[in-house]
């Protein structure tokens, strides 16, 4: 589940507050060291080798093709343009030429073919492989063109392209470094790896031969800082302090009360973008009493998503009606008329229809039990909040909800086995496909945690990734998010927000519509 | 003496034996797997299969575990299975922060709880004893975290005086030692006060307070080095269990020490860190009892090793 929560992916909405518009004067200054934070290390540097990936990959790799800051449209990256052939099975992508690796190593079409058989191999057992989906190979059709071909087409490749997990590596290093190159990395981008202190920091330094930025930079050569230190500070309350101490320029993600707070007293500037990622009531659909739809349904009414934004979480998220979050692709703005609205009285009658009757205390009973369930959840501070407030909403619609919280690696493990009755986590990600992982038959025994099988949706989720013509491919996700929404395998609670502070003596720092920061046209003003 | 030792250290044998061959099982049956956590649980089957295949993680459990014993008496730990770096090198690195951090805390707590236990001592049932109490209740109290972050709130907040994270200089040190220390501090305190309060009592103190030995020369020089027995192995022990303390403390101040690696460990169920850790959490306990042991026939020249 790391890989869905290490990768919020999100979207730019408000800049808002004090930027300390950069008074006039000459360009941007030079030099000085860039700080940031983050909660923990990336298990490697090595995009291969890792369950997750972060900032920490994303300043010093680069990858084929990347995302316009202020449209969301894919642009440019490490390839100057692609073609998508006609059946859909295989893109050719032209490089940009003069490319160096941090190295010297010279990027070219051999680079890329080396570094995607390399995740794909099965002796590298790549966590990140899925994210190129149907690839069998890649073929070097000369020193500036490759191109990839699918056993099928995959229609979410380009929401992976632009992923540190499909980052081109530097053959050089990988051949010399082995089993060591997470601890040497060697990419092309605007940083290169300096020095990685486990637990502590990581340390990068300007690539000063660095000339080939994405088209939506001012600055597309190396970037202004000397040197870009990124601390690992684990407690969320001690990386807020070193924050407003100044020990740190950047704090990404800062936590809801925190942000809250820091919003209020306006001292430093600060950023609110949606992310990709979504909280939901997870119904084990082989367990009673939720086996019963219309039980499932009732839950679904009795549960108030606004209340569980703005109470549970801070008011620093938006609610969610369908399991889509509203950035990720293939939300669909109609699914407002099928959504599960907050309405007791409905799941009253739902449950009164399921054969429960009202008992004492408004509780619905039936064989003189209480209609009840358990949801299992992390120990982490925000679901458990969400979680005793949708216990406190059920009440109201006479259901008990039973909370039980437990550690990341035991959940996972259990719900996969289905001894759970519900669950309630979260999940970040950039495309739609991820209803295949959550409601496919094939996923049962891993990520499809509801124990859902519906051959209709497994034939919908299948078509969803290989239709490539995006207009059909919207319309098969749009009947997915109506099925699922009558069937109730999932109640979407909420989408977060990520609120991104920084030090006003830091100017022009941007993100992309997936939360990424992009620093080559940041500067320090002292 | 020398055999004394040579026979405690043959115990350390089947002591970490056992304690390897219980770690090994717990790793089995809490539910969870590494390759699971590995794979982010995107993971096809197959891929799991593989991966399992490629730890060895799919041979029986006793092949297993006679593999890691017969390679960890070579000295190979093999590699983290969430970071892929050699074990060795990962605990390697973050000892020397854990110890240092102990060291530090350990002094802050002996130079508290000595000096708060001796004054109430002195000043038997007198407003400064039950005060000095009342302070040593309340540090065994406090929880770590919550200390640690009140001492962060002040002393790197408001008055600007410390850094709040990292682990670049000795100013980094001093608010996770005094987090640490404290909780120690206030129990050799306590345990410094009775013992004390038992050996003023003792005849040979009323022999010297009779021929006219001055209040501080007869706490100083009689009393306190014959009290300080049970504080030594209390020392001792609080020193060992200040590595586990490391855990909260370590992840309050970002500090990069052997406890948060134990707990991402734990988090990921890297079994061959988890064992390292442990096995070498426990050579230390060992070690600081031996060590207590022998600092007892140096402060009491009665205490004979046979």
């Amino acid at each position: 589940m790391t890989r869905w929560k290490a990768l919020p992916v999100l979207l730019v909405v408000v800049a808002l507050l004090a930027m300390g518009a950069g008074s006039g004067g000459a360009g941007p200054a030079r030099g000085g060291t860039l700080t940031m934070v983050i909660g923990s290390d990336p298990p490697s540097l090595d995009p291969h080798r890792t369950p997750s990936v972060n900032i920490a990959h994303a300043v010093m790799y680069e990858t084929l093709v990347t995302v316009d800051r202020r449209t969301g449209e894919f642009i440019p990256g490490l390839a100057e343009s692609w073609e998508v052939s006609q059946d859909g099975t295989a893109i050719t992508f032209k490089l940009r030429r003069g490319v160096k690796f941090h190295d010297g190593t010279p990027f070219n079409a051999a680079a890329v073919k080396t570094t995607f058989d390399r995740l794909v191999s099965k002796e590298t057992n790549a966590p990140g492989a899925s994210w190129v989906g149907t690839l069998t190979r890649t073929d070097v059709v000369d020193d500036l063109t490759v191109r990839l071909v699918f056993s099928k087409p995959y229609a979410p490749i380009f929401s992976s392209l632009r992923i540190s997990f499909l980052a081109i590596l530097s053959p050089t290093a990988i051949a010399k470094m082995g089993a060591d190159y997470g601890q040497n990395p060697v990419g092309t981008g605007p940083f290169r790896f300096k020095q990685w202190i486990p637990n502590d920091r990581i340390v990068y330094e300007r690539n000063p031969d660095y000339a080939w930025g994405p088209a939506h930079y001012k600055n597309r050569g190396a970037p202004n800082f000397d040197q870009l230190i990124i601390r690992i500070v684990p407690d969320e309350s001690t990386r807020v302090i070193a924050f407003e101490r100044g020990d740190i320029d950047i704090l990404p993600g800062a936590p809801a009360r925190d942000a809250r707070r820091m919003m209020r007293e306006g001292k430093f500037p600060f950023i609110q973008i949606p992310t990709t990622s979504g909280t939901y009531l997870g119904l084990n659909v082989k367990k009673p009493p939720i086996n019963d739809v219309r039980v499932r349904r009732a839950i679904g009414h009795a549960i108030n998503t606004d209340e569980v934004a703005r109470i549970a979480l801070e008011g620093l998220a938006v609610p969610m009606l369908s399991p889509i979050a509203p950035t990720i692709w293939g939300y669909w703005d109609g699914v407002k008329q099928f959504a599960l609205n907050h309405d007791p009285d409905r799941a009253r009658a739902l449950l009164a229809e399921a054969g429960y009757r009202p008992g004492p205390g408004g509780a619905m009973m039936k064989d003189g039990k209480q209609v009840e369930f358990t949801v299992w959840t992390y120990a982490r501070m925000t679901n458990v909040r969400v979680a005793v407030v949708l216990q406190s909403q059920l009440r109201t619609a006479g259901i008990k909800l039973n909370i039980e919280q437990m550690e990341p690696a035991t959940l996972l493990a259990s719900t996969q086995r289905g001894e759970h009755d519900a669950i309630l986590i979260s999940y970040g990600w950039p495309d739609a496909d991820i209803l295949y992982y959550f409601f496919h038959s094939s996923r049962l025994a891993t990520t499809n945690r509801v124990h859902y099988v519906n051959t209709q949706v497994d034939k919908l989720l299948e078509d969803g990734q290989t239709t490539v013509d995006t207009t059909k491919r919207l319309e098969v996700y749009k009947q997915l998010q109506r099925i699922l929404l009558a069937e109730v395998p999932w109640v979407p609670l909420a989408s977060e927000l990520s609120v991104n502070f920084n030090q006003s003596y830091v100017q022009d720092v941007y993100y992309d519509k997936f939360g990424n920061l992009l620093l080559l046209d940041a500067y320090r003003t002292r | 003496m020398l055999r004394y030792v040579a026979r405690r250290l043959l115990h350390l044998i089947p002591v970490l034996l056992g304690i390897s061959f219980l770690v090994f099982l717990l790793v089995h049956l809490v539910p969870g797997d590494p390759v699971r956590v590995m794979l982010a649980d995107a993971g096809s089957p197959e891929q799991v299969e593989r991966m399992r295949r490629q730890l060895g993680l799919d041979r029986p459990i006793h092949v297993q575990y006679a593999s890691f014993v017969v390679r960890a008496v070579q000295g190979d730990f093999g590699r983290s299975i969430h970071t892929r770096r050699p074990v060795a090198q990962e605990v390697a690195f973050r000892i020397p922060y854990t110890v240092r951090m102990a060291v530090a805390a350990t002094l802050v707590a002996v130079a508290l709880g000595v000096v708060l236990g001796a004054i109430a001592a002195m000043h038997h049932q007198s407003a400064l004893d039950y005060g000095t109490m009342v302070v040593a209740l309340a540090g065994v109290s406090l929880p770590n975290f919550w200390l640690g972050l009140v001492l962060i709130l002040v002393f790197s907040l408001h008055l600007r005086w410390l850094p709040p994270a990292g682990a670049d200089s000795w100013l980094h040190l001093i608010l996770p030692a005094v987090t640490l220390g404290t909780s120690s501090s206030a129990i050799i305190a306590r345990l410094t006060r009775s013992s004390m309060l038992e050996v003023l009592r003792q005849d040979y103190i009323r022999t010297a307070r009779a021929k006219g030995v001055g209040p501080r020369r007869l706490v100083y020089r009689h009393a306190l080095k014959n009290a300080m027995i049970p504080v030594v192995s209390i020392v001792g022990m609080q020193f060992a269990s200040l590595l586990g303390g490391a855990v909260i403390v370590e992840t309050v101040f970002g500090w990069p020490g052997i406890g948060r690696l134990a707990v991402d460990a734990i988090f990921t169920r890297d079994i061959p860190v988890i064992q390292a850790v442990v096995l070498v959490a426990a050579v230390i306990f060992v070690f600081m009892n031996l060590l207590v042991d022998l600092l007892y026939g140096l402060l009491d020249p009665r205490i004979r090793y046979g």
